[in-house]
């Protein structure tokens, strides 16, 4: 992999002992017996569609776990029912005091599918070859990410001001919270009073966590990625390569952390 | 590094079909699909209590929004059907765990 390196073009004599087909026979070679790929994609995308899957494994674990845990909690006396997260999850940056459930949320969904659709449109214009487009609608995916990661930021910091902890948070609602809050609407002022909340079950903040904070490293690591095919766009290594498959496959990995997100998004706030 | 096949050489860990671009017309329309079940989404939150038909209802969009991002933005759609497969089958197993979870999890808090 040449990330920052110039490598001149220069050919090389291939060596795989299997490698002595051309390229028209390739069709003509039985599809399952070997010495080609039996799909229409590269090897390497082939590889990436793997990890995919198994990564999509890891993320199920996860999200069952979460599923397992919230439907059987109960209440007791060291811990109250789980909340519901847009009581919790109602704030909005630089808007103070404002009930907002859910509003900040979505913002960050539009923000992660905006960012997806340009990282499409780059492989669109990967599969033209034109170089001046992959680098622009690349540079906005970067963007889109890294102001999601912003965002998800802000969540995390907001969420431990008021008292999230992996071993222990204070959001169990009381009877007198649940009365609070069934007169406040959306838009409204509204501040948590005295005697509103206690200690809360200890998952709802720990699960919180570990699963946003799972999915965020897998944006982070994206938006890396994203940044490094990025500079090798700008070099011209896919030009000097002839097609830019790289990008899709960068692309199929950032379409996943979407993918991933609305999953995120579905069973954390809404259900 | 890269390996150069001659001309009549077939690489199998290098080789690159040729792709053709399909166009954005199709990318622009899942977008505002996307767009739409998000709204729906927040909509139907406000709009219907707490209920196991609302949960229904958003893990449905949640599978609608899956077809659309893995099949167009993905492109799974023009791949080739054993691919699809390669992806679809193992899912339906964790839908059928997720499923199963969920009702044990239920179950379990009766025992409690």
């Amino acid at each position: 992999m040449d990330f920052l390196v110039f490598i001149p073009l220069f050919r090389t004599v291939e060596f795989t002992p299997m490698a002595n087909h051309s390229e028209a026979s390739f069709e003509k070679m039985p599809m399952w017996a070997g010495g080609r790929s039996p799909f229409n994609v590269s090897y390497g995308k082939l590889m990436m569609w793997i990890f995919l899957l198994s990564d999509a494994f890891t993320f199920s674990s996860l999200l069952v776990q979460y599923g397992a845990q919230r439907f059987s909690n109960i209440e007791s006396q060291v811990t109250t029912k789980w909340p519901d997260p847009a009581s919790i999850f109602n704030h909005f940056p630089f808007i103070h005091g404002i009930h907002l459930p859910l509003l900040f949320v979505s913002v960050m969904t539009f923000i992660l599918i905006l960012s997806s659709v340009t990282m499409v449109l780059a492989v669109e214009a990967g599969h033209r070859n034109s170089k001046k487009e992959v680098q622009k609608y690349m540079l906005y995916t970067i963007v889109g990410g890294a102001a999601f990661l912003g965002c998800q930021a802000w969540e995390w910091s907001t969420f431990i001001h008021e008292g999230a902890r992996l071993w222990g948070n204070t959001f169990g609602i009381t009877e007198q919270g649940y009365k609070h809050l069934s007169e406040v609407a959306f838009g409204d002022h509204f501040h948590w009073e005295e005697g509103d909340r206690t200690n809360g079950p200890v998952p709802f903040a720990a699960l919180f966590f570990i699963v946003t904070g799972f999915h965020g490293f897998h944006v982070f690591s994206g938006v890396v990625i994203n940044v490094v095919v990025y500079i090798m766009t700008v070099r011209g290594v896919f030009e000097r390569r002839g097609h830019y498959e790289m990008i899709e496959k960068a692309g199929l990995y950032w379409h996943f952390v979407d993918l991933v997100w609305v999953f995120v998004f579905t069973f954390f706030y809404l259900i | 590094m890269e390996f150069y096949t001659k001309p009549g050489e077939y690489d199998p860990i290098n080789y690159v079909p040729h792709t053709e671009s399909h166009g954005t017309k199709e990318l622009w329309k899942t977008f505002w699909i996307l767009l739409g079940i998000t709204l729906l989404d927040f909509i139907i939150y406000f709009a219907l209590g707490p209920s196991g038909y609302r949960n229904f209802i958003f893990i449905f969009f949640g599978i609608v929004k899956a077809y659309y991002i893995v099949g167009a933005f993905m492109h799974l759609k023009h791949e080739k059907i054993n691919l699809a497969l390669i992806i679809l089958v193992p899912t339906i197993f964790i839908l059928g765990l997720i499923m199963g979870l969920l009702y044990e999890g239920n179950a379990l808090s009766m025992i409690k």
